[in-house]
């Protein structure tokens, strides 16, 4: 497992399109949200400054690491690798288990250059450093997740679908599970299964929104409300462990499949 | 490590039988197996290498019931195997691909498995390549990674399917040399559709057609099979169209050409019989029962 996902990280570091494909959402966020990044900036409370700007980057980062990993599983057949590490003695679920830590890993790099050099930027502009601490726990419990659940379907989906639908799929899924208002239409935004984290960003980080915008708990109207319980820390922990456990059950069932199909 | 197949049948869904109820025994050393494409002999290997399932049938190596996940996993703990299509991961250097490889199969000691990964480099001669990307590797070059993978952890057992295509003469001459020093010990099971492969590297061998095996014996069994049937031909004319053998070479000649010819008859009336060698056999078996 170790090997599996100290080579995938290496790989994926390596791969320029990871770099390319970063550098321009980063820059798509910076052009589209400058004015929320402003406030950010002069927000005096270093832990609503790093929670509003984990929400941000959670906004649309996603987008570009989910689109990346698409193609993680699956190359290794393309690629005519897999008989090769299939003949090997360690156990295929290892190897799938260190793939996924080691692609997430290099999924999280990009992520933790732009949210720790802001932070940093913060932290030293506002003579606050406490903000690279908040930063870590932000880091921690809304976008660490985020990358495993992420992570999970977008290594397992692509067995059972072209690699390209699924990016057109997940690209439509991001949109309507976290950036949809729940009073639009049926979404899974502001519920315990937002990958986004509204739940951890409000009531571990303590930002509760801006203006009627609150990132989770229930919506008045709203269907799937169920999947919104009253936000409180208890169930902020759920909605990380919800979504790990999803992310736990999607790469089972992808060795299943596997499991079934190559043998 | 012997090699025990008792009634061996793969079919896939929706195709007919890849493999249809193949018995072979295979003793420890240099065994080859030869047939022609889609014959079944990858078939065969990806089974033995525990890739795929057997439909049917018992495979037994060293003891061990390769159907079962547990003795897959020892077979496969002391297993090289170079499958047909090998890939690499374009992203990783030679060195750093074997010692990936290196660690799946157990060798964890960091100083030995850079030690052995070393050796294997200079074995296959890509020491100097060995820290450039794979991406840049020529067909030959990668197939030379895949051999010394195979290496990698001194297995008992070596399967090296198709090992010299893509491979110049020169290094299909050194890997034909290492194979056969390697196969002391060992079984080394040898699959190609190149004749010439087996002729300088195996004493045993098996043919397979359709999934069947069609012979099992030495390689001068198979060449015996060829005995009283080839000629050779010179003539300054048309080329001879034997009506029911096979031309097998055409070379200039100071009166014209010189076929050879593999055919149960005389193809022509100054045809002169000639010594047969293991492609001669072979294309004898196949005239005998047809080969796909």
């Amino acid at each position: 497992m170790i090997a599996a996902a100290r080579y995938e990280l290496v790989m994926m570091l390596r791969r320029r399109s990871m770099w390319i494909v970063n550098g321009a959402i980063v820059l798509l966020l910076v052009l589209i949200s400058v004015g929320q990044l402003r406030d950010v900036f002069h927000d005096r409370d270093a832990q609503l400054a790093m929670a509003r700007a984990a929400f941000l980057i959670q906004l649309v980062l996603p987008i570009g690491y989910g689109c990346l990993l698409a193609d993680r599983l699956i190359r290794d057949a393309r690629l005519g690798v897999a008989p090769l590490l299939d003949a090997t003695p360690a156990p295929a679920a290892g190897r799938l288990a260190g793939k996924y830590l080691g692609v997430c890993a290099a999924a999280a790099v990009p992520l933790a250059v732009v949210y720790f050099g802001f932070a940093a930027l913060y932290a030293a502009t506002a003579g606050r450093p406490v903000a690279l601490a908040w930063a870590a726990a932000a880091f921690a419990v809304v976008i660490a997740p985020a990358v495993l659940f992420v992570g999970a379907f977008a290594l397992a989906v692509p067995l059972v679908v072209p690699a390209p639908l699924f990016r057109v799929l997940f690209v439509g899924y991001w949109f309507w599970g976290n950036l949809i208002s729940p009073a639009a239409m049926p979404t899974t935004a502001q519920s315990v299964l937002e990958p986004v984290g509204g739940y951890p960003i409000q009531e571990l980080l303590g930002w509760h929104g801006d203006g009627a915008f609150n990132p989770a708990g229930p919506v008045p109207g709203a269907s799937l409300n169920f999947l919104r319980p009253v936000a409180s820390p208890a169930t902020a922990w759920l909605s990380i462990a919800v979504l790990l456990a999803v992310a736990v059950l999607v790469l089972a069932g992808a060795q299943a499949f596997r499991a079934r199909t190559t043998r | 490590m012997r090699i025990e197949i008792a009634g061996l049948t793969k079919t896939y869904r929706g195709k007919g039988p890849a493999l249809d109820g193949l018995d072979l025994v295979v003793p420890t050393g240099m065994f080859g197996l030869l047939g022609a494409n889609g014959a079944g002999k990858t078939t065969l290997m990806r089974i033995l290498a525990g890739l795929l399932r057997p439909t049917v049938g018992e495979v037994r190596i060293g003891g061990y019931d390769v159907t079962t996940r547990t003795g897959r996993l020892a077979v496969q703990r002391v297993l090289g195997y170079l499958p047909q299509d090998l890939g690499v991961y374009p992203d990783l250097t030679a060195r750093e691909f074997l010692d990936y490889v290196a660690l799946l199969k157990g060798i964890d000691d960091r100083p030995a498995r850079r030690r052995r990964v070393g050796e294997l480099l200079d074995v296959v001669t890509l020491t100097a390549d060995a820290d450039r990307r794979l991406r840049g590797f020529s067909g030959g070059m990668r197939r030379r990674v895949g051999i010394a993978q195979a290496l990698l952890a001194d297995p008992r057992l070596l399967i090296v399917d198709e090992p010299t295509a893509g491979l110049d003469p020169e290094e299909r001459i050194r890997f034909r040399t290492l194979l056969s020093e390697l196969a002391g010990e060992r079984t080394v099971l040898l699959s190609t559709h190149i004749v010439d492969d087996i002729a300088q590297t195996s004493r045993e061998l098996a043919v397979l057609s359709r999934g069947r095996l069609v012979f099992r014996g030495t390689v001068e069994g198979l060449t015996k099979h060829a005995a009283g049937r080839v000629w050779t031909v010179v003539t300054s004319g048309p080329a001879p169209a034997p009506a029911s053998g096979t031309v097998v070479s055409a070379l200039p000649h100071d009166t014209g050409m010189r076929y050879r010819i593999v055919g149960p008859e005389q193809p022509a009336p100054d045809a002169r019989p000639a010594d047969p060698n293991l492609e001669d056999g072979y294309l004898a078996l196949a005239q005998d029962a047809p080969l796909p």
